[in-house]
């Protein structure tokens, strides 16, 4: 049947990359501050999507989640509490322009070479009619790994204790880069506050 | 110019951002009517904020030169027009104090009642209002619910439901009609119980008392130095009720009436009634005392307009026959204030000897009120403009008549 | 759904996937919409006798049930005004990113057992996500709108934002600690039996965590007393004063959507999903299915022309699905009581001021919510006895979910084990290496009760 034979998996693929690239072309393109965060929010999503076509949901809802609403918080607080005037308009001069290009180009030669070496990637993928919008069953294993335990290292051969030593999981670097990002969180709150209200006169009109 | 940083609250947003200047009104929400606030604000403090009136003037003081006292009653009525009875009520006794009238005992008790009830109406309005202005909209309706039959016993007794002209010099248009009394203690003892249900939902509610208590306080002083009366004022603290401490010639309805101000003395207010306790987190003259006071003022109104009752059944007299509507006024000036719900309603009058006045003017008691806005808004946040505006319990028709 | 098409029906992969999609997609639209449209008139109704009066009487009879869809045409044929001053572009899509947004959530909700568009394994934590997103569309809309009001309403969204997600979020984080899962059908099924077993019931702890979440959930969906963003006596309506019209009422769709979502991931979460409070599904179910069968052979009959195997759907099968279909039932219920609550506290509560609000969230929600959360956890890991009397594969999961990852690393073992071995299942050529990963990992979902 045609309708079998027809790789409606890569139409997807290409439907969310084609939605990535065009909004992230057009967040460069755009001089609306806000309407870039827009584009920015969209290109994020459908790279988000990618996630989810892919089986990896875990990582695409952590998409939604991070990026999405770091562009929220991007947003409010780049955007509304420092814009002098509402609608702020950005023009990019074109030495900026060179700049990104060289910036970007050599970035994207890079990644692309760096992809097209790896030997499986080449071969187009396996059996496109096979592969569904498969469920993803990675999200016990991530967080167990964060909770301390490899799942994926186990010692086979060990009844009791699976545990290698050396693979007992990510809590600790876990611990660390959360304790880390409070301290981050503490200290830009600490410094976003303007010491000025230690007078009794405040700010004029 | 300068903004007041000695609000303990300010410090939580302490971020700087872009001032704004935002219209709040005519055409908002809680505004009551067209008032027009401008405010000056930042984020979400507001550091300045001026009234503009004026929207709503019709020019009642100069109508009021063209015709004659019983003419322009119905002028009065569009003043406060959430109190018409009581607006009635003060043009009609400054009338009678320049011509000297004196009416019959039963007039006397009959506008008791009248004003009383006059009161309780107003206050229902003031406390749904104060509601909408919080963002609950369920105790409008049940304001209005019970502010629909006391318009409903007015209606009775003189056709008109808002604007009634049924005060007038020399007593009122008609007596009251058979039945009316029985009605109205009817009223009276179904609407008592229901004070309980307001103050769950407003009083006593633990986010009313969040969003009120604290909120815009009022020192007695400040209230005596801008002129504040009614309610706004006693919430302060300030003992006085013209009711008890006016002039004879209105003191003298309420002779022998047992009532006390309802005002804040020694921390406790008059405990003749279940009132609900003041809770911890008020401070006298801030949103929730001015509320309260209001709130209490719809218990002892219905206790006067029961003593009223009584009396009224068994005095003598008339319901007080009205002037001729051409009534030779003699030459003179008078002024006359009463207490009507919003505060002192007070109406000047000077005549040169002829039946219509040279000049009349009214004092309104709102515009006082409403002047201590700007004062009391400085540094609160947006969401407490409407309740400090709303716990003033402003009528744009008596500001700008 | 898709595997039904697929197997029974004989269609080909990719069209029994369209197939299944469209109809999950027509069913959540009719969710969103349909359930918006009587959750307004609902609401309509509800606020009307809480504050004594009758509510809309006339529309469409009785009860004035067709008030909404008479308030729709309106909203149709108004006029659809741009303001001058608003960001044109952003200012016309902003309603539409909340709508697709809360439509979007529901794709994971699952409405009774494996009734869910998609199954995810991370349905809780995909909801929450996508819920993250409808916030945009009020700050999209208020900050293009051109009104320093709408402006207003979006800085204090974001500034709501940012105080309930944090409470919201470890709510959420305790029935699935309790479960040892993110996966909502699989969370729903370990409430099973009696109202003693949903987890609301689990332990104290929970039942606080249950109240704190309706808590934070009623202002993530900007419900009364946290309507700040539209709070009408203040902000004039907030971020939607400037619109009119189909997109003013997309904010609505969206609102009450979201309402429902929130109130049925509680009843999933807390209160016993689709399990009724007593278990009375599956004997109703047994003599209902009596009723049904006749109709279900003559169905056989005629739709066995179109595809032989529907024939072999075996009685059992349709004795789950009217047990599903009550279960549905039960969850629309369940659902529809919270958002009846939510209205209760809109028609009764005055608003809570933006200072009010964070402190709420953060001063009281967040230790209140640590709290519950610890206290769960003790709960499990010392196995105070609980309430519960599941059957004991499940009982024994719910109440050792805190060694479940020796349990999942000893089968990982054993599956790990048989898979390096190709099967004779595996045709070749169909699996690129020796070793499939993705198989692995849905043999050992499979070998477990979760």
């Amino acid at each position: 049947m045609l309708l079998a034979a027809f790789d409606w998996h890569a139409l997807f693929f290409t439907f969310f990359a084609l939605l990535t690239c065009g909004f992230a072309v057009a967040v460069l393109f755009s001089n609306n501050i806000v309407h870039m965060a827009f584009y920015l929010i969209l290109s994020l999503g459908a790279s988000a999507g990618l996630f989810f076509l892919a089986g990896a949901e875990f990582v695409g809802a952590m998409q939604l989640m991070i990026y999405v609403g770091g562009t929220l918080v991007l947003l409010i607080f780049g955007v509304m509490l420092t814009a002098q005037s509402r609608f702020i308009s950005m023009e990019t001069r074109s030495g900026e322009w060179v700049m990104a290009i060289i910036v970007g180009g050599s970035l994207l030669f890079l990644l692309a070479t760096a992809a097209l070496r790896v030997e499986d990637w080449r071969s187009g993928h396996p059996n496109p009619a096979k592969v569904g919008l498969a469920e993803s069953k990675t999200t016990t294993q991530i967080g167990m790994g964060f909770t301390g335990v490899r799942v994926d290292k186990l010692d086979p051969d060990v009844v009791g204790s699976p545990l290698v030593p050396g693979m007992s999981g990510y809590l600790l670097p876990f611990v660390i880069v959360s304790v880390h990002l409070l301290v981050v969180l503490v200290g830009a709150a600490y410094m976003a506050r303007t010491k000025r209200r230690a007078t009794s006169t405040g700010a004029a009109a | 110019m300068a903004t007041q940083v000695d609000d303990a609250r300010i410090i939580e947003f302490d971020v700087r951002t872009d001032e704004m200047l935002v219209n709040m009104g005519p055409q908002h929400p809680s505004t009551h009517g067209v008032l027009r606030l401008v405010l000056r604000t930042d984020g979400e403090i507001v550091s300045e904020v001026e009234p503009h009136i004026g929207y709503l003037h019709r020019c009642a003081e100069k109508i009021g030169e063209n015709l004659t006292p019983r003419q322009w009653i119905p002028y009065t009525d569009r003043m406060d027009y959430l109190a018409g009875m009581n607006m009635n009520l003060g043009w009609s006794l400054c009338v009678e104090k320049l011509i000297e009238h004196e009416l019959p005992e039963k007039a006397k008790h009959l506008r008791v009642i009248i004003a009383e009830m006059g009161r309780l109406a107003s206050h229902l309005v003031g406390m749904g209002a104060y509601g909408l202005d919080l963002g609950t909209f369920s105790p409008f309706l049940y304001a209005f619910r019970e502010r629909e039959r006391i318009l409903d016993l007015f209606e009775e007794a003189c056709g008109a439901r808002l604007t009634y002209s049924y005060l007038t010099p020399g007593g009122a248009t008609a007596d009251l009609p058979n039945g009316w009394l029985q009605k109205c203690e009817a009223f009276l003892d179904q609407f008592e119980p229901v004070i309980q249900e307001y103050h769950a939902l407003l009083t006593t509610n633990a986010i009313f008392i969040k969003r009120t208590a604290n909120i815009g306080v009022m020192s007695g002083e400040m209230a005596v130095d801008y002129g504040c009366t009614g309610p706004v004022l006693r919430g302060s603290g300030v003992d006085y009720d013209l009711r008890r401490d006016g002039e004879d010639r209105y003191t003298e309805l309420y002779d022998g009436y047992a009532f006390e101000v309802i005002v804040q003395r020694d921390g406790h207010y008059p405990k003749d009634h279940d009132y609900p306790a003041v809770p911890k987190e008020t401070v006298l003259g801030d949103c929730w005392h001015r509320f309260y006071v209001r709130m209490l003022e719809v218990v002892q109104a219905i206790d006067l307009v029961r003593q009223a009752i009584d009396r009224y059944s068994t005095a003598s007299g008339d319901w007080g026959v009205p002037i001729k509507l051409t009534h030779k006024l003699p030459k003179g000036e008078v002024y006359l204030e009463t207490e009507a719900p919003r505060g002192q309603m007070g109406f000047y009058l000077v005549s040169d000897g002829s039946s219509i006045p040279w000049r009349v003017r009214a004092r309104s008691s709102c515009f006082c009120n409403l002047s201590v806005t700007s004062e009391l808004c400085r540094g609160c946040l947006i969401a407490d403009v409407p309740a400090i505006v709303g716990s003033l319990d402003i009528v744009m028709g008596e500001i700008d008549r | 759904m898709a595997e039904f098409f697929h197997t029974t029906c004989h269609l080909p992969a990719p069209l029994a996937y369209l197939l299944a999609a469209i109809i999950a997609c027509v069913l959540i639209i009719h969710v969103v919409a349909v359930g918006a449209l009587i959750f307004i008139w609902l609401e309509r109704k509800v606020s009307g006798r809480i504050q004594d009066r009758l509510g809309p009487t006339r529309v469409g009879g009785a009860f004035g049930w067709l008030q909404t869809l008479a308030d729709g045409i309106k909203l149709i044929a108004k006029e659809d005004i741009t303001p001058k001053d608003a960001d044109a572009m952003l200012f016309k899509l902003a309603p539409y990113v909340g709508f697709a947004a809360s439509y979007c959530a529901y794709i994971a909700l699952p409405f009774s057992d494996g009734w869910v568009a998609q199954h995810m394994n991370t349905a809780v934590f995909f909801i929450l996500a996508v819920l993250g997103i409808e916030v945009f569309s009020p700050i999209l809309a208020g900050y293009s709108s051109g009104s320093k009001w709408s402006l207003f309403g979006a800085m204090r969204e974001a500034a709501q934002v940012v105080s309930y997600e944090v409470p919201l979020g470890m709510c959420v984080v305790v029935p699935c600690m309790i479960c040892g899962t993110l996966n909502l059908v699989t969370i729903g099924n370990m409430q099973a039996g009696s109202f003693t077993n949903w987890l609301a019931f689990n332990d104290p702890f929970t039942f606080i965590i249950a109240c704190v979440y309706f808590t934070c959930a009623t202002a993530s969906v900007n419900r009364a007393p946290f309507d700040l963003a539209e709070a009408e006596s203040e902000l004039v309506a907030g971020f939607h004063t400037e619109y009119s019209g189909l997109r003013w009422s997309f904010f609505f769709m969206a609102e009450y959507g979201s309402m429902f979502l929130v109130s049925g991931l509680a009843a999933i979460l807390f209160f016993g999903g689709w399990h009724g409070p007593i278990p009375i599904a599956e004997p109703i179910a047994g003599v209902l299915v009596v009723v049904v069968e006749p109709l279900v052979n003559i169905g056989r009959y005629l739709l066995g022309f179109i595809a032989r195997d529907i024939g072999k759907v075996t009685d059992g099968a349709v004795a789950i699905q009217i047990a599903n279909l009550m279960g549905c039932l039960n969850f629309l219920l369940k659902g529809t009581i919270g958002v009846t609550v939510m209205m209760w506290v809109r028609w009764t509560l005055p608003r809570l001021r933006i200072d009010q609000v964070m402190t709420t969230c953060l001063k009281y929600c967040v230790p209140i919510a640590a709290f519950g959360f610890v206290g769960a956890l003790f709960w499990q890991v010392f196995e105070v006895p609980t309430l519960n009397d599941l059957p004991s594969p499940i009982g024994i999961n719910r109440s050792v979910a805190h060694e479940s990852w020796v349990v999942e690393a000893d089968r990982e073992r054993e599956i790990r084990a048989q898979a390096v071995t190709p099967s004779p299942a595996d045709l070749p050529g169909e699996s690129v290496g020796s070793f499939d990963s993705a198989a692995v990992d849905s043999l050992v979902m499979k070998g477990g009760a979760r």
